[in-house]
């Protein structure tokens, strides 16, 4: 019986009546109408209590005007992780391809003549709209070269081909340099400034 | 704004993307100047509706000291049914939305835009949705289903059917003062009739015409449920929608809205103004709930009932359906004004009318008496909507038992006690025995509901 929902004998008189806590309802509504006419909207998503003098209780957020940041470990777009040199990490060893469930990654392979890693991929390219956005293609990376840590999802495109991300386009981001880097390059690397910003394929939206 | 999600990443900033708050003095000058920018075009829009009825009745000739002549008739339906219902009715399409979103912590509608040089990156309030809207259902395919085929000319009467009493309603309620404005008598009033209330009550009980033929021609089994539903409640509630101003009548000794008016000048027990509302509370609670049901308004919306049976309307489309929508709101905008007239002073300035009348003229007077009007009609839409956004849809049951065994009986006593009050005290006694009605609600809402429920104290020492 603790369980069960409150009676109807649970209810006083006046409650049953009905009519005095309808007035009541509409009161709240009203309320809320009024500090919303009346206040001006606090744009910033981070607050949780929106009290003071002429602050509304919209939590509207005018996407796309306005954004509110996904977490940190939200899974995004992808990029391919470059070295300090601005090349890619990948040494297009075809994992992230295989692991990929959805098989919207294309590869394909070539050669350094005189670098210590023979293999790079001379094209990458992923079909953000065949993707899935499992994650795998980054467990699956011995080298940390693709990582989903955009922090954009993948943008709205006019025709499918415009879904298709080359390598130019996915290279992007902070590079990344790992200590045990310095065992498989033979000299170190030349550190060049990183390209310019927002000339990437995704992440615009608009 | 100005920075790439690419940039944010590079220096790991991962916050927000939002843009300062308005800083708070300009923003309230700006609020206080945009609601007394309101009032002014409300007074500017009195006066002007004022002016075409004038201007209309010197075209025609009218004879100055005749009320009523055609060019004051044809001024007046172009004024008020025309302008004011309609151009009202059109604005709570997007009132509508707009009040509904205040009233749930929302914005609303915001992204039409005008296209034009300075405006494209502002809402404007949700203006231009309205444009975009009425565009949209002009140029919808106007389907007519294969099963109504058969039916055509009343499957195409129906939305007219429903449309025509809404607008034709105001057609009673008086919405300025009788006065001589420019040398010549005239009233903001379409039709000076004998039988004012009788005649809204007339009108009222066509409306099921049109939502009946629109469930039954449309051959659709929920369209057919909608209009029985829509029938069966709107005859239900006829009745107590005549009972309810029963009182009034009593009250005020007459059935013309614009004599009612009238009485409700000056103060009962010279501080409080002598409003219907004052003399009925209890009728104008109940007319206000009878006229929702009645104009078939949320919660008592069971005949359109969007989420269960889409409605007597279903298989309509284009203009047809804007038809319906649109003497939706123009219904609201006709109860509104008759409990303005009726309950709420109709064009009455409380407590300061003497002085006006005496300081800036007549025809001064008169234009602030229509903004007057204008103004408790918004408040009573607002009220109206208010309850509309508070409730969930009422049963067909719950309905059909608020109407006959709780309404009924409650308008019969209300008739029976007012008569009675009426008879043995006069309008005095009305006024009394109101102002008792309106504290025993007051404190019956106020303070007897049940205190929230504290969080209980820690028990650590019993």
């Amino acid at each position: 019986m603790e369980h069960a929902p409150p009676a109807k004998a649970d209810l006083t008189p006046g409650e049953r009546l009905y009519l005095r806590e309808a007035i009541r309802g509409m009161a709240v509504i009203a309320r809320h109408f009024w500090i919303n006419l009346f206040g001006r909207r606090d744009p910033n998503p981070e607050v949780m209590d929106r009290k003071g003098p002429g602050v509304n209780l919209v939590t509207t957020i005018n996407y796309p005007e306005e954004r509110k940041a996904y977490p940190p470990g939200y899974r995004g777009m992808h990029r391919l992780v470059p070295r300090v040199d601005g090349k890619p990490r990948c040494v297009a060893c075809y994992m992230c391809a295989t692991a990929c469930p959805a098989q919207c990654i294309y590869i394909e392979a070539s050669e350094y003549d005189a670098e210590a890693i023979e293999k790079y991929p001379i094209r990458f390219e992923i079909d953000e709209l065949r993707c899935i956005v499992c994650g795998f293609c980054v467990e699956a990376c011995p080298k940390d070269a693709i990582r989903m840590d955009t922090g954009t999802h993948a943008p709205a495109v006019l025709s499918r081909p415009l879904a298709v991300f080359d390598k130019e386009a996915l290279l992007r981001g902070p590079a990344v340099e790992h200590p045990s880097d310095v065992m498989t390059y033979r000299v170190p690397l030349k550190t060049v400034p990183p390209p310019p910003e927002g000339h990437g394929g995704g992440g615009k939206g608009h | 704004m100005d920075r790439t999600p690419a940039a944010r990443l590079a220096s790991k900033d991962l916050g927000n993307f939002a843009p300062p708050a308005e800083p708070y003095a300009p923003w309230l000058f700006k609020i206080v100047a945009g609601w007394a920018a309101f009032l002014l075009a409300l007074v500017v829009v009195a006066g002007v509706l004022l002016l075409l009825v004038r201007g209309l009745a010197g075209l025609f000739g009218d004879a100055p000291g005749q009320l009523g002549g055609l060019g004051e008739s044809i001024g007046n339906i172009v004024a008020l049914v025309l302008i004011f219902v309609m151009v009202t009715a059109t604005l709570l399409t997007m009132a509508e939305r707009k009040w509904s979103a205040l009233m749930q912590d929302r914005v609303g509608p915001n992204r039409a835009r005008l296209p034009l040089p300075g405006l494209s990156d502002r809402p404007l309030k949700g203006i231009p949705h309205i444009a975009a809207d009425v565009l949209k259902m002009l140029f919808k395919e106007d389907f007519i289903p294969a099963g109504a085929l058969h039916e055509r000319l009343l499957f195409t009467l129906a939305p007219l059917i429903a449309f025509a009493p809404a607008l034709c309603l105001f057609a009673v309620v008086p919405v300025g003062p009788e006065l001589v404005l420019f040398g010549k008598r005239m009233q903001l009033m379409v039709a000076r009739v004998d039988w004012g209330i009788l005649y809204v009550f007339a009108l009222a009980s066509v409306a099921p015409f049109g939502t009946a033929l629109a469930g039954w021609s449309s051959k659709n089994k929920l369209a057919l449920l909608g209009g029985l539903r829509a029938s069966a409640q709107l005859v239900s509630y006829e009745v107590t929608l005549g009972l309810t101003l029963a009182g009034a009548m009593i009250t005020f000794g007459t059935v013309r809205l614009d004599a009612m008016a009238v009485e409700q000048a000056g103060e009962v027990f010279s501080i409080l103004p002598a409003w219907g509302a004052l003399y009925q509370p209890l009728g104008l609670l109940l007319f206000l709930v009878a006229a929702m049901a009645e104009i078939k308004r949320a919660p008592f919306d069971a005949p359109e009932g969007e989420s269960e049976i889409i409605g007597y309307f279903l298989e309509y489309s284009g203009l047809k359906s804007g038809l319906f929508l649109i003497a939706e709101f123009a219904e609201v905008v006709v109860v509104s004004g008759i409990v303005t007239a009726i309950f709420l002073g109709g064009y009455h300035i409380p407590w300061i009318e003497p002085w006006l009348l005496r300081h800036i003229g007549t025809e001064w007077t008169a234009v602030l008496q229509v903004t007057a009007f204008m103004l408790k009609t918004l408040l009573v839409i607002w009220v109206q909507f208010l309850i509309r956004w508070s409730f969930p849809r009422f049963r067909y049951d719950q309905i059909m038992r608020l109407g006959w065994k709780m309404m009924l009986p409650l308008s019969l006593a209300n008739v029976v006690v007012s008569a009675g009050v009426f008879l043995w005290a006069g309008k005095q006694g009305l006024a009394a025995v109101g102002v008792v009605e309106w504290i025993a609600i007051l404190a019956f809402v106020a303070l007897t509901a049940r205190k929230p429920e504290e969080p209980a104290p820690a028990a650590a020492h019993h």
